[in-house]
């Protein structure tokens, strides 16, 4: 089993990486609509650094989808923890009222936002933006914390109650980090739909102000060029980076030996 | 009325939550779902009367629940692959990596969410092109899928397998059951709650795809996510697009609802 | 205690921070010196040489909005109002938006190059309500084919060419209902707009099945499709194709065959209640001077000007002066006439059925 699954793993990371190879590679092509033979050039590199707009719209992305992260993984974990650890009536009214966010395409919620917060005085902005990818993220975030506290009756909490502790501090003390692994998945998925979500933003970005995935996407009628691939490729080596010294500070993972 | 303090802790931990999903989901949604009875939207001064149409229309019109139908087999196909290709992907790094490699590991397998879907997607078209000759094909749109979301599947598996206490599958095979029989009867039961959240969070959105279907698939691929798009795009007929979509969610639902007696007893036995 | 006190500090100061994440959104309001554009994107008005022109004549900043479809450019209109200043329109979605409100009618006399303007799309019933002009006709173009000089040696001069099965597998067509239905129309020898004989255009169209190698949307997927070979032959725009041509060197030519081919014209306009109209006046009378649009056909590609006297400043070998200059090509253009929004609904839904066909 040890090799065979070993092996497996082995296979399913090819998978996953193949295509950010091309994607890696093709940063480094001298032609704009991605053809071969392969010419090696910093061309799109060198574009990058004056596109202002580009790198702008990055910025705004990563800000938004660390707020997001922080806000939507601590409101979905005390969502969670409710659903694990009680009793209520409307319960499971309330698990299924997770789906529309998910199932509904996102072109619709983000027509229906658009005119709700129209109305309502929201209007449109980056706050606005930030709204809504925390909605789209909680169902997640309290889907995937939710399965790592089916896992852990609330025996331990209780053990730590009768030693004198109160109920934040059992949490904070003996379930937070048994959970932390399933909350750290969940803020990577948080911090993902946030930073691939392009309708939502679309919808939701006044003039001038925009996220990376809505250049990206509206740049489709033009032409994305290469200098798209570049961006992308510095994104994942500056993440790879801040993952790995985030890392060094605390086990990703889980901590169990 | 005395609000207890169960009730008081109850409502501090959801109310956040559940605030801002109503404010920034159901209560756009449910003009949406008021517009869904319509006969057209009732913006720039249009009037509008009630109708059932909509909702008619996708029980009478084969084009409508055929490609929900289609829709739905997508949904089916990618979820499986995905937790097939998953599981032992998953069980690897939970019981055959150890310490730096395995956050290293976990690292890689999150790292893919990083980058643009559409970029991702896009440098799909190059690798199955030419000698591959899967590019515009059916098993085009699965491959870029089961890609997107792989990684879905991977996390909440590993996060669900690694929370489960090695000593259990240890006190099985001290009873005498063979490391199968611990598997099958101990850590695979154990680990459904994750299957299940990974398999709802792929099937889900899988539905209502029409970006890779459309790169990846070419002519193949005509579903229902695109069809609803359309009325919210191309032709100014929001009532149909919503009606569809609510359609699709309560096919969702319903699902749910006859396999939730299943969930239920496995998840017990666990 | 102090955890929870602790976190609930927490979470406020979390919360907190949204109001001045709200104030980053909207940081200037209406000002004298900047214009907000509602447009495609790479549809000219976002060039950025043109803005650096444009602001050092005038000191007007010019920034843009883009929007993916026409009915996400109307959504867009009526949900923020007072936001945008010039905002581009096609003509027939031009009188949709007077009878809602909004845009606001322009004021010719603010336009200097109103007398070099054609006064065929200038004055056009599509454009003028009650003597007032609504929309500054600006540019024009064909939906047509084009073809790869590379896979086919004779020119092509009939639609017939994307259903011979010579082209089997190397067609390319745009996932767009409306220009679908047009072309099988005028394949079948209809009415373009009104076409009597739908049945026959949905024959017309699933007779494509094995024909298409994959839809199209955008320009930009186009010029990939037609670099990696996938097509020999497709529909496409006139002003794409010399941008396909020119800026991306792809061996193409742009026909107009002999059962004619579709023709749209654009309009700038003025949204109602904009912030900056004088701004936008000025920078719609840029855009419709040779000014601007000579670099831009010349050095980007475009599609054909509404106005005389830029399109006369071409360089001779231009396709908008070598095609479209042509007297006998314009004439058998089909102009794109208006249309309710229950027959678009229905010709959406015959494509959809259409679409359908092809996975079976």
């Amino acid at each position: 089993m040890n090799s065979f699954c070993k092996a497996w793993l082995g296979l399913v990371l090819a998978f996953l990486y193949l295509p950010i190879l091309v994607m890696m590679v093709m940063a480094f092509n001298q032609s704009a609509l991605y053809e071969f033979p392969f010419t090696f050039d910093l061309v799109w590199f060198k574009a990058l650094i004056s596109n202002e707009r580009l790198l702008q719209a990055s910025l705004n992305s990563v800000w938004i989808a660390l707020a997001n992260t922080v806000i939507a993984t601590t409101l979905g974990t005390l969502a969670a923890l409710a659903f694990a650890r009680y009793e209520f009536r409307g319960k499971t009214l309330l698990q299924l009222l997770l789906l529309p966010p998910i199932t509904i395409p996102w072109l619709i919620i983000g027509t229906a936002m658009l005119i709700f917060f129209f109305w309502s005085g929201i209007g449109r902005g980056l706050h606005a933006i930030l709204l809504g990818h925390v909605a789209l993220s909680l169902p997640y975030v309290i889907v995937v914390v939710g399965a790592q506290l089916k896992n852990y009756g609330p025996q331990l909490e209780e053990a730590a109650a009768t030693l004198g502790a109160s109920p934040v501090e059992a949490f904070w003390r003996v379930s937070l980090p048994l959970i932390a692994p399933g909350i750290a998945a969940a803020a990577a998925f948080a911090f993902a739909v946030s930073f691939d979500q392009f309708v939502i933003s679309y919808f939701l970005a006044p003039p001038g102000i925009s996220t990376l995935p809505v250049e990206i996407y509206t740049s489709i009628r033009k032409g994305f060029t290469p200098e798209i691939n570049a961006i992308s490729t510095i994104i994942l080596f500056v993440s790879m980076g801040l993952m790995l010294l985030v890392a060094r500070n605390y086990r990703f993972g889980g901590n169990r030996k | 009325m005395i609000i207890s303090r169960r009730q008081r802790v109850l409502a501090s931990l959801t109310a956040p939550a559940y605030l801002w999903l109503a404010l920034t989901i159901f209560l756009p949604l449910s003009a949406m779902l008021y517009f869904s009875f319509l006969t057209v939207a009732p913006v720039g001064g249009r009037e509008s009367s009630f109708t059932l149409a909509h909702y008619r229309a996708f029980f009478t019109k084969e084009v409508y629940w055929y490609n929900a139908w289609r829709s739905f087999e997508l949904a089916f196909y990618v979820t499986t692959f995905c937790v097939v290709l998953a599981y032992p992907a998953a069980y690897a790094l939970t019981h055959y990596i150890k310490g730096r490699w395995r956050e290293a590991l976990f690292l890689l397998v999150v790292l893919p969410f990083w980058s643009n879907a559409l970029v991702r997607t896009f440098s799909w078209t190059m690798v199955l092109r030419g000698d591959v000759g899967l590019l515009f094909t059916y098993p085009a749109i699965v491959i870029g899928l089961v890609h997107a979301y792989l990684p879905y599947a991977i996390l909440t598996i590993y996060v669900s397998l690694e929370a489960i206490e090695q000593s259990l599958t240890e006190a099985a095979r001290s009873l005498g059951a063979s490391p199968l029989a611990a598997f099958l009867r101990v850590t695979l039961p154990l680990s459904l709650p994750g299957v299940f959240a990974g398999a709802i969070l792929i099937f889900v959105p899988v539905t209502g795809s029409f970006m890779e279907p459309r790169i990846l698939g070419g002519k193949n691929a005509m579903m229902l996510g695109p069809i609803i798009e359309n009325q919210f795009t191309a032709v100014f007929n929001w009532p149909l697009g919503a009606a569809l979509s609510f359609i699709m969610l309560a096919i969702m639902l319903l699902m749910l609802a006859a396999g939730a007696p299943f969930f239920a007893r496995y998840l017990r036995q666990g | 205690m102090t955890h929870s006190q602790w976190t609930r500090r927490h979470v406020l100061a979390g919360l907190a921070t949204l109001p001045a994440v709200g104030l980053l959104g909207q940081t200037s309001r209406a000002n004298a010196k900047e214009i907000k554009v509602l447009n495609w994107q790479g549809y000219g008005t976002d060039e950025k040489w043109a803005l650096e022109m444009f602001e050092k004549n005038t000191g007007i900043k010019v920034t843009h909005d883009y929007f993916n479809s026409e009915q996400e450019m109307l959504t867009k209109l009526r949900t923020s109002p007072g936001t945008y200043d010039v905002v581009l329109m096609n003509n027939t979605f031009v009188m949709d938006a007077v009878k809602e409100r909004l845009i606001d009618p322009v004021d010719s006399a603010k336009i200097t190059h109103w007398n070099d303007l054609s006064p065929a799309m200038r004055d056009s019933e599509r454009f003028v309500q009650d003597g007032k002009h609504y929309a500054v006709a600006w540019v024009w173009g064909v939906t047509s084919i084009a073809y790869s000089t590379e896979k086919i040696t004779s020119k092509p001069d009939s639609l017939e060419a994307l259903w011979d099965v010579a082209n089997k597998g190397r067609v390319g067509w745009r996932d767009d209902a409306l220009e679908s239905v047009q072309f099988a129309a005028l394949a079948t020898g209809q009415d373009m707009n009104f076409p009597k004989d739908l049945d026959a255009v949905r024959n017309k169209l699933m007779g494509l099945k094995d024909q298409i190698k994959t839809f199209w949307s955008s320009e930009d997927e186009w010029n990939k499709y037609m670099a990696a070979g996938d097509y020999a032959i497709s529909t496409y725009w006139s002003g794409s194709a010399a941008r396909s041509k020119k800026a991306f060197k792809l061996p193409v030519e742009f026909v107009v065959p002999k059962e004619g081919a579709i023709g749209w014209f654009d309009g700038l306009t003025i949204a109602a209640g904009a912030p900056n109209p004088e701004g936008a006046a000025a920078f719609i009378d840029f855009m419709v001077s040779p000014q601007f649009y000579v670099p831009w056909d010349t050095n980007v590609g475009a599609p054909a000007s509404a106005n005389a006297a830029a399109n006369a400043a071409l360089p001779a070998d231009a396709l908008n002066r070598v095609v479209l200059g042509d007297a006998e090509t314009v004439k058998r253009l089909h102009w794109m006439a208006p249309m309710s929004d229950q027959v678009r609904q229905s010709y959406q839904e015959l494509w959809d059925e259409v679409k359908t066909s092809f996975t079976k």
